[in-house]
């Protein structure tokens, strides 16, 4: 999409384990995982700050959030911009990042995402959350964090008659991948049987279908590749981005991630990706995105998750590592930049979580809502 | 769920009364009204009163209902179709075991939030199952 020659490379990553932190603030947790990045990419020296992050003007609040966060990491004078685009925050930082290295107004960025979502009891955090819907029109009623997720998933289970248990596959893959990563809120495992059986939150949605409420950040550095000053840990090869309906009663089919399909045409295709870190709020997201990347059949994609074709050990390619947002957590902002962490460290070789160990090409997709927008990030290894 | 008397006010007749949008360029319907028509973009839309019955796509009941209307947990959501216009809203008047996909339902004006600061209650377009249903009872007649 962008004639440039110039490369970006992600040169340094930090992470803060997602949990309930009481005592650190946006600034504190956002200064941890920009200090990791800073310090693994050899250098302080950076010429804009970008910041990802959606409560955060609605929890703390507060606005111009990347110029606080560039002082509060001691940055003074720095180029500075806060990216709001809900739950696909992230990739939308990663996309003004690299077309300001692209057009060589930036040669080397921090980029933070970051949120907390414990700033509050969980019922004002749910009107928070409400509002990444349509609050014109579905997000009028009280619908939750969860309901527009829960009216796809009973629409998919009578469409392609796939039972409760088939679909429960998917947060105990999830569960079991986060067990090895550091940075996951809830690391253990939990039988797909537990899933089908615990607290409902939006029939047919249960407690363990959703993504926990967690505090988090996460940053990478992003150099122009002519003027290194880091080891690259990993190229982006593109990121991309579409608009969709504003809900799903609008689309022919509810089930058709529309946005993403667009996303997707407008990448021209895909080549092998051995890696891919969905957006997996509810299962039914992840299922629908699988099979909007031609990854399985339309009505097959929980079928193939329950005999384990995306896991370490499985044909297809492997999926959320990480335990996605569902095990690893979910601080809205603050997601997709944790999966470029994650991506990274699989494809330099560094990372301690589950992998196969000969991964080139990673994939990170991301949406917001039930597809308000989708984004797209293509990773490869850097070889040599 | 608002905090703004007028994000709630200036929208309030479609949500009373179930008033949708026909676009002048494609046909289309689409509920509640746009600015443009969110198929094609035309800003030429015209008003267009929904039949009040319809058919119950998909349905959650929720408990993880957010803010003060905590206390009236659960909430039941519904996906319904229209004669072909889908319509995200609550249902209203039926326990959650009475509830199926294919029902058919029927629009009724109910209380929908009530935010304990502001003091703001808003109101609008829910969906109960249909009364008397075979009897002609309740025929739609296109009256809001």
């Amino acid at each position: 999409m962008n004639d440039s020659m110039v490369k970006v490379y992600i040169t340094g990553t930090g992470a803060v384990k997602i949990a309930r932190h009481y005592p650190l603030g946006v600034r504190d947790l956002a200064f941890q995982a920009g200090k990791q990045a800073l310090a693994e990419s050899g250098s302080d020296n950076v010429d804009f700050v970008i910041v990802a992050s959606s409560l955060s003007y609605l929890q703390a609040p507060q606005l111009d959030l990347a110029s606080y966060i560039a002082s509060s990491l001691g940055l003074h004078g720095v180029r500075a911009l806060s990216v709001e685009a809900g739950e696909s925050s992230g990739l939308a930082a990663l996309e003004t990042a690299v077309s300001l290295i692209k057009s060589q107004e930036a040669s080397r960025v921090l980029l933070i995402g970051v949120d907390k979502m414990t700033e509050h009891p969980s019922g004002p955090t749910y009107v928070m959350l409400q509002a990444l819907y349509d609050t014109e029109s579905d997000a009028y009623y009280n619908i939750g964090h969860a309901g527009i997720a829960a009216l796809l998933m009973r629409l998919y289970m009578e469409k392609y008659e796939v039972d409760r248990l088939t679909l429960a596959y998917w947060p105990a893959m999830m569960h079991m991948h986060a067990k090895n990563n550091p940075h996951a809120m809830l690391p253990f495992a939990v039988a797909p049987e537990k899933v089908m059986t615990a607290m409902p939150i939006a029939e047919p949605i249960t407690l363990l279908d959703a993504y926990p409420l967690g505090d988090g950040a996460a940053a990478i550095v992003l150099e122009n590749g002519d003027e290194l000053e880091g080891r690259p840990l990993a190229e982006i090869e593109s990121v991309i981005s579409a608009t969709g309906m504003p809900s799903p009663a609008l689309r022919e089919d509810p089930l058709d991630l529309e946005s993403l399909r667009t996303a997707l045409g407008r990448l021209g295709g895909l080549e092998k990706i051995d890696v891919i870190e969905l957006h997996d709020s509810f299962s039914i997201y992840g299922l629908l995105e699988l099979e909007t990347l031609g990854l399985a059949e339309k009505g097959e994609s929980a079928k193939l998750v329950a005999e384990g074709y995306f896991s370490a050990e499985g044909e297809g390619p492997l999926v959320n590592p990480s335990g996605g947002l569902k095990a690893r957590g979910h601080p809205i902002g603050a997601t997709d930049v944790y999966k470029l962490v994650e991506v990274s460290r699989i494809l330099a070789g560094t990372w301690q979580g589950v992998k196969r160990g000969d991964e080139e090409t990673g994939m990170i997709v991301s949406i917001n809502a039930a597809g308000s927008s989708s984004r797209i990030a293509l990773l490869r290894k850097v070889k040599g | 769920m608002t905090r703004s008397l007028p994000v709630w006010w200036r929208r309030r007749i479609p949500r009373y009364r179930l008033i949708g949008a026909r676009c002048k360029e494609c046909g289309k319907i689409h509920y509640p009204p746009r600015t443009s028509c969110p198929y094609c973009g035309s800003n030429s839309l015209e008003e267009v009163q929904l039949p009040r019955r319809g058919i119950l796509e998909s349905y959650s009941v929720i408990y993880s209902v957010p803010g003060d209307n905590r206390l009236n947990a659960p909430i039941i959501v519904g996906l319904v179709n229209i004669n072909g216009v889908r319509i995200v809203a609550e249902l209203t008047d039926v326990l959650p075991g009475e509830l199926s996909t294919g029902l058919e339902v029927e629009a009724v004006v109910r209380k929908i939030s009530e935010t304990s600061d502001t003091g703001i209650i808003t109101y609008g377009v829910k969906f109960r199952p249909v009364l008397g249903a075979g009897s002609g009872a309740g025929q739609d007649t296109g009256e809001a």
